[in-house]
């Protein structure tokens, strides 16, 4: 199964760049996946995506619920709560996906969404805060496990 | 007085809205468009090397990091004193050309299209680019993400990454141009003039052939008679790379013109209390509140306003199709906001045609790309235009280039002010003594759209065109009486 690991998010702006930050863990460990980190949105996703089996999504939230640093797993049912998902200049992303199909593009089959709710993405930083800072580590191994499974259904 | 509340941001992000004040026979008083503050930019910046803006600024939001990323570039010219090679200017010209080819496209296929193609009166799911395809075939789509597709090769090609380009040096770009790279950018330059005018065509098959749909462009809605800014060439064609900016009053003829180094001399920044938004206005003027007319100082950027502020278009088909839209509209300056969306059209057109041109030239492949920075520097002012509007970078540095001050003048922050007026006239032609008609939210979103803010950078804030909506109506005593939400 041909995988993406795709980091989204704003790596100046403080928590928005959590996304890309863990995808940038990630490559330190994985070596037999593709991962990209991007500061995109919308249609732009479909010039990542397409061709791949699977899509894993890493990016940030803003629910309100579970506090800073909290990870929400989630499928495109719920793309319209994260925060690149949802807001962009154009389209959504599910209707960028469902572009993708009509232009006939090879469309992943699974797409996973790995949001971490976030505390502050107003602030030009950097750094995460510290509790999204803390989390990091978590949603590396958690993905990376993810990763091996599907390895070991594979074989 | 009453309040009435929109939100206009999910309720992710959900900072800005829109607040309508009635007064106490139920008719709008004022109305404010507030957005939410990112913070910190300047600190950000400062003591950083003033060469890192370039790879910086495109990252204040995504949505037009090139730009930025020429702005900068150009600050850092002026800031150097450094002058850039002829082909560097041509090559510099040439990826912004294919840059604004393709955001032009995307805004009117994907956001301000979708409301002429499907109709007003269309349901929101119906009102994106699903919806266009569902209407006038998968074939348009495909043109679309092909030209989409086409410019953004160009975009990495010239600027070594696609979404935030790195080739802007002071003095030139990293790379050049190879005779074989050339010949694909006359290619896609070619095809690009074709869409441009299918694009167009479609507009006319549309919008023009339909006659409810002219009268709503050139009608009053949203009609604010301003005075009018962009960049010109030396014969006062609009060029969105380099050039004077020039203002035209509210009846077309020359206000000023001047250098992007004496910004400060013309463009003053209001405050107001309820919002972060700074709002750019003549200071030559005056800031006399949120009117339009000779005597207020609002002005107004972006494609309609652009054709407005120039004599001309130095391209042949884009200057057809922009007699057109004046003879059409009545003669210049059109006061109507929704031409915007025509005039975006017309410059679509401009930019293939300035991109064939650049791209046929046969010096674009001249390896003279960069003229080495000797001064010390100081001081310097980039302008770009923006497919928003006017961009302004300005960066003070110590001697060692070392950042002290920045200060940008974004897009929409020339528009915000105008935005707002739509944002009151629609509320109070449909607010009526305590009653809100239906079309409230469709007039604002299309009013919106038709200058395509983007508040990200207005305000260093997370608000992209697409704004999703909330209106809460609120009686005297502040109670919500009725709350309409869309686009979450």
């Amino acid at each position: 199964m041909k995988t993406l690991i795709l980091g989204l998010g704003n790596p100046f702006l403080s928590d928005d760049g959590v996304g890309i930050r863990v995808a940038q863990e990630l490559r330190k460990r994985l070596t037999d996946v593709d991962i990209i980190e991007a500061s995109i949105a919308g249609i732009s996703i479909l010039d990542y995506i397409v061709g791949y089996d699977k899509l894993i999504v890493v990016d940030s939230i803003k629910t309100g619920r579970g506090g800073p640093g909290k990870l929400h797993k989630l499928n495109l049912d719920y793309f319209d709560t994260t925060i690149h998902l949802s807001s962009l200049h154009g389209v959504d992303f599910p209707t960028a996906i469902e572009l993708g199909k009509k232009l006939g593009y090879k469309i992943p089959k699974i797409i996973n969404i790995y949001a971490i709710e976030i505390e502050d993405n107003f602030t030009f930083n950097e750094k995460c805060t510290t509790k999204v800072e803390a989390c990091i580590p978590k949603v590396v191994q958690q993905i990376i496990n993810e990763i091996k499974t599907d390895a070991e259904v594979a074989l | 007085m009453k309040k009435v509340t929109i939100d206009p941001i999910t309720r992710l992000e959900g900072h800005g809205k829109i607040e309508i004040f009635l007064n106490d026979q139920g008719n709008v008083d004022r109305a404010f468009l507030q957005i939410p503050e990112l913070r910190g930019f300047e600190k950000f910046c400062e003591g950083r090397p003033a060469e890192e803006m370039p790879r910086i600024t495109p990252r204040i939001c995504g949505v037009c990091p090139t730009a930025h990323h020429m702005a900068s570039t150009k600050a850092l010219d002026d800031l150097f004193k450094v002058e850039p090679t002829s082909v560097a200017k041509k090559i510099r010209e040439l990826m912004y050309s294919a840059f604004m080819l393709e955001d032009h496209t995307l805004h009117f296929f994907f956001l301000g299209g979708p409301d002429f193609v499907m109709g007003p009166d269309a349901p929101a799911a119906e009102r994106n680019i699903l919806g266009v395809i569902a209407k006038v075939g998968l074939e348009t789509a495909s043109k679309v993400i092909e030209i989409r597709k086409r410019c953004r090769e160009i975009i990495t090609l010239i600027g070594g990454k696609v979404v935030h380009p790195v080739c802007g040096v002071p003095g030139g770009v990293s790379k050049g141009i190879t005779e074989e790279d050339r010949k694909g950018i006359v290619d896609t330059a070619k095809f690009g003039v074709e869409f441009a005018k299918f694009a167009l065509q479609l507009f006319d098959d549309v919008v023009l052939k339909n006659k409810e749909y002219v009268d709503l462009v050139a009608g009053d809605i949203y009609k604010h008679r301003t005075y009018y800014m962009g960049l010109v060439d030396e014969n006062n064609r609009i060029n969105f790379y380099d050039g004077a900016i020039r203002v035209v009053d509210p009846n077309g003829k020359e206000f000023i013109k001047f250098k992007a180094q004496e910004y400060l001399d013309h463009i003053a920044e209001h405050v107001e209390p309820w919002t972060y938004v700074r709002f750019a206005y003549l200071k030559n003027v005056g800031w006399k509140g949120f009117v339009d007319g000779e005597e207020s100082g609002i002005y107004r950027v972006a494609p309609l306003a652009r054709l407005n502020a120039a004599d001309s278009i130095a391209t042949p088909l884009a200057q057809e199709a922009c007699e057109k839209m004046y003879d059409i509209l009545g003669g210049k300056p059109v006061h109507n906001t929704l031409a915007f969306h025509w005039a975006r059209l017309i410059e679509t057109l401009y930019a293939a045609e300035r991109m064939l041109e650049l791209a046929e030239d046969p010096e674009l492949t001249d390896p003279n790309i960069r003229n080495i920075p000797t001064a010390i520097p100081k001081e310097g002012v980039g302008v770009v235009e923006a497919p928003r509007g006017t961009l302004y970078h300005h960066y003070k540095t110590d001697d060692r280039g070392l950042l002290e001050e920045v200060n940008l003048i974004v897009a929409t922050q020339n528009n915000a002010a105008a935005i707002n007026m739509s944002i009151e006239k629609a509320a109070k032609s449909l607010i009526k003594e305590g009653k809100v008609s239906d079309g409230l939210l469709n007039m604002i979103e299309m009013g919106f759209r038709a200058y395509d803010p983007c508040h990200a950078c207005a305000t260093h804030s997370l608000v992209p065109g697409e704004i999703p909506l909330e209106i809460i109506i609120r009686d005297s005593d502040g109670n919500i009486i009725k709350a309409l939400r869309r686009g979450t």
